[in-house]
């Protein structure tokens, strides 16, 4: 079983990675950094035109650094890897639909997860285009890199790809239902947006919106990448590290037993793809 | 809901690492202290119906895929008419969401609005919403013209957050990139909407603003009647109304 669900997955890396270079589309590419841009603009303006360049010094102890520019460039780079990976994977089961295959997809016997991971990973080697694409950006806006930990930064990509892969199953199932793509995609991406601490340390952030963000593997996965480049707190970027693995066998399991149910309940009604 | 409220968030923890709980805002030599939750919130709120106005022109993308575009364009109805109909009922249904959204901040989120000139607010909003509508119906000439339309405005979007003084006050922008800021709505709308609401402008001091707004508004409304007839008589001559 486990090495034909290992072809699956090479199977629809293969396909997706193929997909993606061979019709390179570089429109959408370009979209991805629009909002990191225009986040790490006004992170310019604020901090060398309205501020002075004088961050608070709450802000210095909650993120081990006064850098804020670099600080702002990791959170986004970290974004658009998410944004990339994310985004694909939780479309899956959409686009099956609108392209008239997902009867014939979810006829044949093999492992739906193993499909998924296949996307998943080739998202995930796409993504990490996207994130170094970011990080060439940022040593425009000033990005310094303190030191580079690649164990602990390879370490936190890989966990928080497994986390989001757990959120693009729980996404596909909530598409599969509802038909929706644009609102569920738009706020959770919002919602990784706001409370992962891309611009601003979470521990600055008001209680609620700290609770929010502890439920969120962004949040983690981006301070583990900070740490790993700025060499700060590595200690408790093994705690992090643990805490996303166990966010991602939560994510993972959940969303493999809704998309489960939710296949079976469609087959049961034939609501597979009648609009 | 949750796209302003959501973007408006994140604009006020971009301000958080400064410790600041206000922002100062400088209009014709005076300086304005506004509240930051209001300056980023109320800003985000007038960019969604900016961007709504900017997507407007997908009524006629339904149109050509539901196949009913060529027998809206054949009959004698003014297309100003059709469109400017579509954007204000768009407007008006935006609008109880605008009031209702500020008043949920001011009473949960704490808020601190100081209006000083209540027919200076008012100009303030009903100038800032039509110089968008009709910028919007500008931008429904590219949904007839092209099939790219969306692309084209999903584009600007970002630019346009930035250019406007969304996320920052607007005399922090470097002074090269001001005249592109001077060439939208919004960010005339946006100056005379926080100061007449968060700083207690009256009708004197957002004067200039409102004037361009008004401006605008009537250019805006010219450009769109010629711009609308020249799609539409492209596509007619290329018969590209419903072709894909």
């Amino acid at each position: 079983m486990a090495p034909y669900s290992l072809r699956v997955l090479a199977a629809s890396a293969k396909f997706n990675l193929i997909m993606t270079w061979r019709f390179f589309n570089w429109s959408g590419f370009a979209l991805r950094f629009w909002g990191p841009m225009l986040t790490l603009g006004a992170a310019w303006i604020l901090y060398t035109q309205v501020y002075r360049g004088v961050t608070s010094p709450e802000f210095g102890t909650a993120a081990g650094t006064t850098g804020y520019l670099s600080f702002v460039v990791i959170g986004n780079a970290f974004y658009v890897f998410v944004f990339a990976a994310a985004f694909v994977v939780g479309r899956v089961m959409f686009w099956e639909r609108a392209t008239g295959t997902i009867e014939a997809t979810f006829m044949t016997p093999m492992s739906r997860l193993a499909y998924m991971a296949g996307v998943m990973t080739a998202a995930g080697i796409n993504s990490l285009v996207d994130l170094s694409a970011m990080f060439l950006l940022g040593v425009l806006f000033g990005f310094q890199a303190t030191s580079f930990n690649a164990a602990l930064f390879f370490a936190g990509l890989l966990l928080t790809a497994f986390a989001l892969f757990g959120v693009g199953l729980m996404t596909n199932a909530v598409t599969l239902t509802f038909r929706d793509r644009v609102n569920t995609a738009n706020s959770l991406m919002i919602l990784f947006l706001v409370f992962s601490g891309i611009v601003c340390p979470v521990e600055l952030m008001p209680a609620w919106a700290q609770m929010i963000s502890k439920a969120l593997p962004l949040t983690y996965g981006i301070r583990i990448i900070r740490a790993s480049m700025f060499g700060i707190r590595v200690q408790d970027a093994f705690n992090d590290l643990a805490i996303l693995l166990v966010l991602g066998i939560i994510f993972v399991g959940v969303g493999a037993l809704t998309l489960r149910l939710i296949e079976r309940n469609l087959k049961k009604k034939a609501l597979f793809s009648v609009f | 809901m949750a796209l302003p409220l959501g973007n408006g968030l994140y604009l006020y923890f971009l301000y958080l690492p400064f410790a600041a709980r206000s922002v100062n805002l400088e209009f014709n030599a005076a300086w304005y202290t506004l509240d930051l939750v209001g300056f980023t919130l109320i800003g985000q709120l007038l960019y969604t119906f900016f961007t709504m106005m900017l997507l407007s022109g997908n009524a006629f993308v339904v149109e050509r895929e539901q196949g009913t575009l060529e027998a809206v364009l054949l009959s004698p109805a003014n297309r100003i008419a059709l469109i400017l109909g579509g954007a204000l009922a768009g407007a008006f249904n935006y609008m109880w969401f605008f009031f209702g959204i500020m008043f949920s901040w001011v009473a949960f989120l704490g808020v601190q609005m100081v209006i000083n000139d209540f027919l200076a607010l008012a100009a303030s909003i009903v100038l800032s919403y039509l110089s968008m509508v009709t910028l919007g119906m500008c931008f429904e000439a590219l949904f007839v013209y092209s099939r790219r339309g969306h692309m084209y405005t999903t584009v600007l979007q970002e630019p346009i957050m930035f250019f406007s003084g969304l996320a920052f006050p607007l005399q922090a922008m470097p002074r090269a990139l001001l005249s592109i800021s001077y060439l939208i709505p919004l960010t005339f709308g946006l100056l005379s909407l926080r100061l007449t609401l968060l700083g207690g402008a009256s009708l004197i001091d957002v004067g200039v603003p409102l004037t361009v707004l008004a401006s605008m508004t009537l250019l805006f409304l010219a450009l769109s009647t010629w711009l609308i007839g020249y799609a539409e008589r492209k596509a007619k001559a290329k018969a590209t109304l419903t072709q894909f």
